[in-house]
């Protein structure tokens, strides 16, 4: 790997996000040539720490108590910035705006807590076909302050749709949508309009297919839609309530929550005969269509 | 009103024998002066966190617990079951029932009296008692005539009602209901009873000044031994209550102008430095049977020996406010064949220190002993050196429901450490005055 790019500080999403428009309007201009191969630095940002009074509001809008701890979640969107900055390179090759979430695996080897000083590195990974276009493999890892610790690693896959690179295998044809036939749902939820605004307030994601309905038709959706850190982070608050120390999970998007939504869920844990939890499956689905929406995993301890 | 020598006198003889109700052991969060460290911490945040700490140091994750009581006296509506929800947030068995329950500042030890009783009566052999206040993060209601126009608003049927119903609406319904202490039958704060209360008993500035420094100063001296280390568990980058004035000094507390009493003129004595600030912060104490925590492994601190409530008639001035320990404690004693002098440790809560110094002073009066208590003379004297030793609440603040719990496991853990004294357990006495003119109080012993 190349030599790794050290950012001073936690870079600002609102200016990635203006860059990654920018970036989208010169590339199409001047790129005559696709770029097929990801950039091989990774980049890292160094004595970072969470915003106490951010984590505080993130754990409130998914209504669980606001610990000492981060919440699974709140990581994400802690490291997102630098993911990001992998993703708004030059050379990167997929258009960031517009990009679909397609499935976040996550894994947390010790609990962070607010007052630890971090360093956040991410790199991209796994560029490869999908059959509507390329999708790719963003890895974040949060370390403590000198990186000899690995504390937390996200690898959240994304898809380029409608973008395809000359080279690169597809899968097969279309894998067939299996049919999916709704659980008896163990909970609700009523996700209003302002759902993709208020998470883009805790988080700082202000994608704009998230935001409002005009800004998500210019990125070309019929409506705005939830984020899928969101979803995911709101099931993270409740499952398990207390977290062991060690801990993963696994969630895959099948489709976009278009606001306002009303979504069920259905959650079964798994326990030892003791009681102890082992781990829980979940999956969530249109309660008016029966569409799926994610489902995934949780687990204790890390595979 | 009824003569409190009739309960003094129904004696403890009749009481069946019942199995021993003890502390383990307790968990809180440093306390902090409101808009600090818990500025946007909720109560359900430090519920939690006073939750998660007790669970970790005992070992309860997994534990179904007999039942966890907690309360908080500033609550928002959508917080109905908020001890349940802290319940369901934790590490606890999610099949833990949980009630809240309110009873102003006495709400902390009445958890734990109540949940005593429920053990020693073999309804449960473990309990979970505790309280958590934030003034920072108070509920504040919409004006009681904008909630009757909301509420029209809902039962409206046709657009043409709702509209007409809008149209009550006028410029200052919209202002916000914030939460008060104020009594709601006199109008007065409760600083401003306890004004009246302490210019009553004559207490002076300097009695006042001394009891709080040597609140902060037992407070941190408390702290400088780690007697706190098995109390506390850090929350949001505190680690000890910051109120705490070690540094404080009876010159510094003399500067401060008085804030309540202020109509009394010269007879103002009550300052920042001698009340206790607003404050956010939990607490919770783990009650047992001795089965339940031998079967564990667990400690055993003290026994909850007895306890008792009282109320006084204070809304046309006969009694203080904040007076009805001063008949609760009397009571209590007498029930349990004791006097002030087999009390080896009195930990009375610092509403005020005027409200200490006023119960003592009530105390050591013989006219109050012989007409309100209905005794000989007067009841007695506290020996200062027993007294909140190591610190309370004017230095460590004041979450209201929070109190009870700290109290209970400061006290239970200076018992055990005290062990015995003239061949008998040690022992110890709580008093809490609170809102509407009540107090409970209890009785502790050393294991």
């Amino acid at each position: 790997m190349s030599e790794d790019t050290q950012l001073n500080e936690m870079p600002s999403l609102s200016k990635l996000y203006v860059n990654a428009a920018a970036t989208a309007a010169r590339s199409r201009l001047m790129r005559s040539e696709p770029v097929v191969a990801l950039p091989a630095r990774a980049v890292e940002v160094r004595g970072v720490r969470a915003d106490l009074a951010k984590v505080t509001e993130f754990a409130h809008l998914m209504g669980e108590p606001a610990r000492d701890v981060l919440p699974s979640g709140y990581l994400h969107a802690f490291a997102f910035p630098v993911a990001m900055s992998v993703m708004v390179q030059e050379d990167f090759p997929l258009p960031l705006l517009g990009m679909i979430h397609l499935r976040n695996q996550v894994e947390h080897f010790a609990p962070v807590l607010f007052t630890d000083e971090l360093s956040v590195r991410a790199w991209a990974r796994d560029l490869t076909g999908h059959r509507s276009g390329t999708q790719v493999q963003l890895v974040a890892e949060i370390h403590n302050a000198d990186g000899t610790e690995l504390l937390w690693r996200g690898v959240s896959t994304y898809l380029a749709k409608g973008v395809f690179l000359p080279g690169l295998d597809k899968p097969g044809a279309t894998a067939g949508r299996t049919d999916f036939v709704p659980p008896v749902p163990t909970a609700q939820w009523r996700l209003g309009v302002d759902t993709g605004r208020a998470y883009a307030a805790v988080s700082g994601d202000f994608n704009p297919i998230h935001l409002s309905v005009l800004s998500a038709k210019a990125l070309g959706l019929r409506r705005s839609i939830a984020h899928g850190m969101y979803a995911a982070a709101r099931v993270l608050a409740t499952v398990p309530p207390s977290k062991p120390d060690a801990f993963s999970w696994d969630i895959s998007f099948d489709s976009p929550i278009f606001l306002p939504a009303t979504v069920s869920l259905e959650v079964l844990d798994r326990r030892a005969d003791d009681g102890v939890w082992l781990g829980s499956e979940f999956t969530a689905w249109n309660a008016h269509t029966a569409r799926r929406y994610f489902s995934g995993s949780v687990a204790a301890g890390c595979p | 009103m009824s003569n409190p020598t009739t309960a003094a006198s129904s004696g403890a003889a009749q009481l069946p024998t019942l199995r021993k109700a003890v502390v383990v052991g307790g968990n809180r969060i440093p306390f902090a002066r409101t808009g600090g460290a818990y500025a946007h911490s909720s109560n359900q945040d430090m519920l939690t966190a006073a939750l998660d700490g007790l669970v970790a140091r005992f070992g309860l994750a997994g534990e179904e617990i007999g039942e966890v009581a907690a309360g908080a006296v500033l609550k928002h509506s959508r917080d109905f079951n908020l001890t349940r929800e802290a319940v369901l947030g934790s590490a606890l068995a999610a099949t833990t029932p949980a009630y809240d329950l309110q009873q102003a500042c006495a709400t902390g030890l009445e958890t734990v009296l109540g949940l005593s009783n429920k053990i020693k009566l073999g309804q449960i052999d473990s309990a979970i008692a505790g309280g958590v206040d934030s003034a920072s993060d108070a509920p504040i209601a919409v004006s009681e005539g904008l909630r009757a126009i909301l509420l029209d608003l809902n039962r409206a049927k046709t657009t043409g009602q709702k509209l007409k119903i809008l149209s009550r609406i006028r410029p200052k319904d919209l202002s916000p209901d914030a939460p008060s202490t104020g009594e709601p039958r006199t109008g007065l704060s409760m600083g401003e009873h306890q004004a009246l209360t302490t210019a009553q008993w004559k207490i002076s500035r300097e009695a006042q000044d001394e009891l709080a420094l040597a609140s902060h100063k037992n407070l941190a001296a408390a702290y400088g031994r780690n007697f706190f280390d098995d109390l506390v568990t850090p929350f949001r980058g505190l680690s000890k209550d910051s109120n705490l004035r070690g540094d404080s000094t009876l010159e510094k507390l003399a500067s401060l102008k008085p804030v309540f009493g202020k109509s009394l003129g010269a007879a103002a004595t009550m300052t920042a430095g001698n009340s206790t600030p607003l404050t956010d912060g939990a607490s919770t104490v783990l009650l047992a049977s001795e089965e339940w925590a031998a079967a564990r492994d667990l400690p055993i601190l003290a026994d909850v020996v007895d306890g008792e409530a009282a109320a006084v008639d204070f809304v046309h001035g006969k009694d203080g406010l904040l007076m009805a320990p001063a008949f609760a404690v009397p009571r209590l004693l007498a029930r349990n064949g004791l006097t002030l002098a087999d009390i080896d440790y009195f930990e009375i809560h610092e509403a005020f220190a005027g409200t200490v110094l006023s119960t003592l002073a009530a105390w050591e009066d013989e006219e109050f002993g012989k007409t309100r208590l209905g005794l000989d003379g007067a009841f007695g004297t506290v020996d200062r050196s027993k007294l909140n030793v190591n610190g309370s609440s004017l230095a460590a603040g004041h979450p209201f429901a929070a109190t009870g719990g700290r109290l209970v496991a400061t006290l239970a853990k200076m018992l055990h450490e005290r062990g015995q004294v003239d061949g008998r357990p040690a022992r110890g006495l709580i008093s809490v005055c609170a809102a509407g003119g009540q107090g409970v109080v209890a009785i502790l012993e050393a294991r």
